[in-house]
């Protein structure tokens, strides 16, 4: 006998009965997050890092950026959230579904960082200008032009489905609530609490964007991006050919 | 007379540089070493196995049950507990033991190998998971930082991956 | 930048003084192999001397012509050549092998490379761990242990600086050497931008490694794992990994140099020479040139076999971050306008001080470090001669 989603929501609706309080979930949200944190660091923080110093100079700049992007994160917690809790979690925590799109993920990841590289004018015009000093903390600087956030917002979402460990667990205590508002309501604070650890790339605003720092940023996001192409496709590779 | 000063304060740390360069093999490297050494640092468990946990006794030889290994940040490592028979000189032709792996007291994997003869052999055996946590597997076979059995550092090394 | 016009230095120093300046740098290198000559047989023992004599001679020679590029190479090229015959050698006397088995690495018998510095920082500073299968205090079988090998880097990092690259890195050499075979550059033009990768792979690896938990440099990109070692192939992965290895060394420090007669793998790629570059800000020694004299002739652009030069660089006097003090530059100049400097200093005032100051220092580290390196494997290399 098949089961379908529905079967599986009424099962966890029904096992949910005893679930903890809203509060008590959410206090649980924040921990998982906080704890599990430089986990999401390590698995988003060579997307963020590259991206993050392509950015114009100063720490307000850097706030609004890291704003759009965490944003497009919450977006796709959001989103799993809700799939999660609706269709249960074995859609998307178990079985081959996971790999296919943590794979795609990867690789979309990659196109957005090879985008991003590829398309920032700042740098290939401002390397006629060029310093000797690499890196310098200061204030003064020319203005280069304003990124657009759809970015921004890209990257972030995509950051924000990327199936990482510490994303299933959340998923598995999600799926598990009674109501779907409190599925978000979950997810949403365990967003907070692993924006916490993305609080440190504000500093990065302070250092002086030279031509040629902008030029070794563009350079490490495009290695980066073969990076998450590699891993990304070698996945889907790997589940195509093995199952 | 500013400019005297900044060349006379060159000078004294070009001096000062040939003297740390006379010093480097006979005190610098060596206090540099021991720094590095005591600073608390140790190897990734990954790599090192991680710390023993509980020995038992064998007579002859021991068998060293390790901490069970988890994956940091985005490590490549599946899980693993690191279980080591040593020394191997003092290893029995074939050994087959139970050993409990969580300390609850509950054998949880079965090892079995016989004892690789030369000093680069690998050893020819299996593990059988009691306990659903840990996996089973064969050797020879795929080798890789959380499932071997290999002879090393006068040991007979297994890695358990957990489930 | 500097204003008196200084009569052109001497083409060549007596052989007097000559001698008299080398003779501490003779004394450093007995001082350095008389622990060699103590020990029984008789190929270490020739092994030493050779290589006391050969380094005097290039420091001689240094001193006599005035020139300090042309000697130093000699010395940079034998030992890169020399290193990978030694190392080799070793492996696999012990192991059997130029491939490290697994066994080896859970062992913590990987010996360490100076390379994986940078990759180590941020982990052992944020869980004091170290990400690499060695071991932290030397054994019996892995002398080359963690904490000596980062001592010994720091200790030689405080005197020579990104000078590293020129006289201690026994890498360098071999597409030094490949670099100085052709007669002229296949090709000519190379894009500045490119001196800017390293910067890149810097922090790809460094922000990858503590992502991974693992030294990506050394487990994807190290050209030179094909003349060292590498960890075995027994997978698809690690048949990429060696694919890789043997590309870039063979795209990036073989072909490449004698094309472009430029050390294309130190300039456009090695990540701790980027690294290391960052302690040329703290460094007293440097090259600077005489605008006063400076006829924008690029002799200096073309000599440089890095691209630390820039028309905008020697605009302002300067060389760029990443002058590895090879002396290619000021031993180019015909009106010695490029000179080696001691910052705080007047430019041009008295270079040849300033050369004497820093060559004792990184010629003793060369010394001391590449010397037994070239020692050993001279000993290695008679070892297999059949000579009664």
């Amino acid at each position: 006998m098949a089961v379908t989603a529905s079967d599986t929501r009424a099962a966890v609706r029904s096992a949910a009965m005893a679930a903890p309080s809203l509060s008590t979930s959410a206090v649980e949200a924040l921990m998982l997050g906080l704890a599990t944190g430089p986990i999401c660091l390590a698995s988003c923080g060579p997307v963020v890092l590259p991206w993050m110093l392509v950015q114009p100079q100063g720490v307000r700049s850097h706030a609004r950026q890291l704003s759009i992007f965490l944003s497009g994160r919450l977006a796709g917690y959001l989103v799993f959230a809700t799939v999660v809790w609706l269709a249960g979690i074995a859609l998307a925590g178990a079985g081959n579904a996971r790999f296919w799109i943590m794979g795609g993920v990867q690789v979309l990841l990659a196109v957005g960082l090879l985008i991003y590289a590829a398309a920032w004018p700042h740098a290939r015009c401002g390397f006629v200008r060029s310093k000797n000093n690499l890196v310098q903390i200061g204030t003064t600087s020319s203005a280069p032009p304003q990124s657009r956030p759809t970015g921004a917002i890209a990257l972030g979402f995509l950051t924000g489905i990327n199936l990482c460990p510490p994303f299933l667990v959340a998923g598995v205590r999600a799926a598990q609530l009674p109501t779907l508002a409190a599925a978000l309501l979950f997810f949403a604070v365990f967003f907070v609490g692993t924006a916490v650890w993305f609080m440190p790339f504000l500093s990065l605003g302070v250092v002086r964007r030279t031509p040629s720092f902008m030029t070794v940023a563009r350079m490490a996001a495009v290695l980066l991006a073969c990076w998450y192409g590699f891993t990304g496709g070698s996945l889907l590779i790997e589940k195509a050919i093995y199952g | 007379m500013r400019a005297r000063i900044l060349a006379i304060l060159a000078y004294i740390g070009a001096a000062v540089t040939l003297l740390i360069a006379a010093c480097v093999p006979f005190v610098l490297m060596g206090v540099f070493s021991n720094a590095v050494a005591h600073a608390g640092l140790h190897m990734d468990p990954s790599y090192s196995g991680g710390t023993i946990v509980r020995t038992v006794a064998h007579g002859r030889y021991q068998t060293d049950v390790y901490a069970p290994v988890r994956p940091r940040a985005l490590q490549q490592v599946h899980a693993f507990v690191q279980v080591a028979f040593r020394p191997v000189s003092a290893l029995p032709r074939h050994v087959s033991e139970e050993i409990d792996l969580d300390g609850d007291g509950q054998p949880d994997v079965r090892v079995s190998f016989t004892v690789p003869t030369g000093p680069h052999a690998r050893p020819i055996g299996e593990v059988v998971a009691l306990n659903a946590k840990y996996q089973s597997f064969t050797m020879p076979g795929n080798y890789s930082f959380s499932e071997m059995m290999v002879q090393s550092g006068g040991a007979v090394v297994v890695r358990v991956p957990l489930r | 930048m500097a204003s008196r016009v200084l009569p052109r230095p001497p083409a060549f120093r007596s052989v007097g003084r000559s001698v008299l300046l080398t003779l501490p740098m003779a004394l450093w290198a007995l001082l350095m192999f008389t622990p060699s000559f103590r020990q029984p047989g008789r190929n270490s023992h020739i092994g030493a001397l050779l290589v006391i004599l050969f380094m005097t001679a290039l420091f001689f020679l240094m001193m006599r012509t005035g020139k300090t590029y042309r000697w130093r190479r000699y010395f940079f090229v034998a030992l890169g050549l020399l290193f990978p015959v030694g190392f080799i050698a070793s492996l696999v006397a012990v192991r059997g092998t130029m491939s490290i088995p697994i066994e080896r690495m859970v062992s913590g018998d990987t010996p360490f490379c100076y390379m994986v510095i940078p990759m180590l920082i941020l982990p052992a500073a944020v869980t004091r761990t170290i990400i690499f299968p060695g071991s932290i205090l030397p054994t019996a079988s892995n002398p080359h242990s963690i904490a000596i090998m980062i001592g010994l880097w720091l200790a030689l990092t405080l005197v020579v600086g990104k000078a590293w690259c020129s006289y201690i890195c026994f890498f360098g050499g071999i597409e030094e050497g490949f670099a100085a075979l052709p007669k002229r550059m296949k090709i000519r033009k190379l894009d500045p931008r490119l001196r800017l990768v390293p910067w890149a792979i810097l922090l790809f690896v460094v922000v990858l490694s503590a992502a991974l938990f693992e030294p990506v440099y050394c487990m994807w990109l190290c050209p030179f794992k094909t003349v060292t070692e590498y960890p075995a192939v027994h997978s698809v992965q690690t048949a990429i990994q060696m694919g890789i290895f043997i590309t870039l060394f063979g795209g990036l420090v073989v072909v490449l140099p004698y094309l472009t007669r430029k050390r294309t793998q130190c300039a456009f790629f090695c990540p701790f020479g980027a690294f290391q570059s960052l302690f040329n800000k703290i460094n007293l020694f440097e090259i600077r040139f005489d605008r006063e004299k400076c006829v924008d002739c690029t002799l200096c652009q073309t000599a440089c076999p890095t691209m630390a030069l820039s028309a905008e660089s020697i605009r302002e006097g300067k060389t760029l971050l990443n002058c590895m003090k090879c002396g290619a530059c000021v031993d180019s100049c015909k009106k010695s306008a490029a000179v080696w400097h001691l910052k705080g200093t007047k430019v041009a005032l008295k270079p040849e001080r300033a050369r004497l100051l820093f060559l004792y220092g990184a010629w003793a580290m060369a010394t001391m470090f590449g010397g037994s390196i070239l020692a050993n494997s001279i000993s290695t290399i008679i070892g297999f001669l059949p000579l009664r």
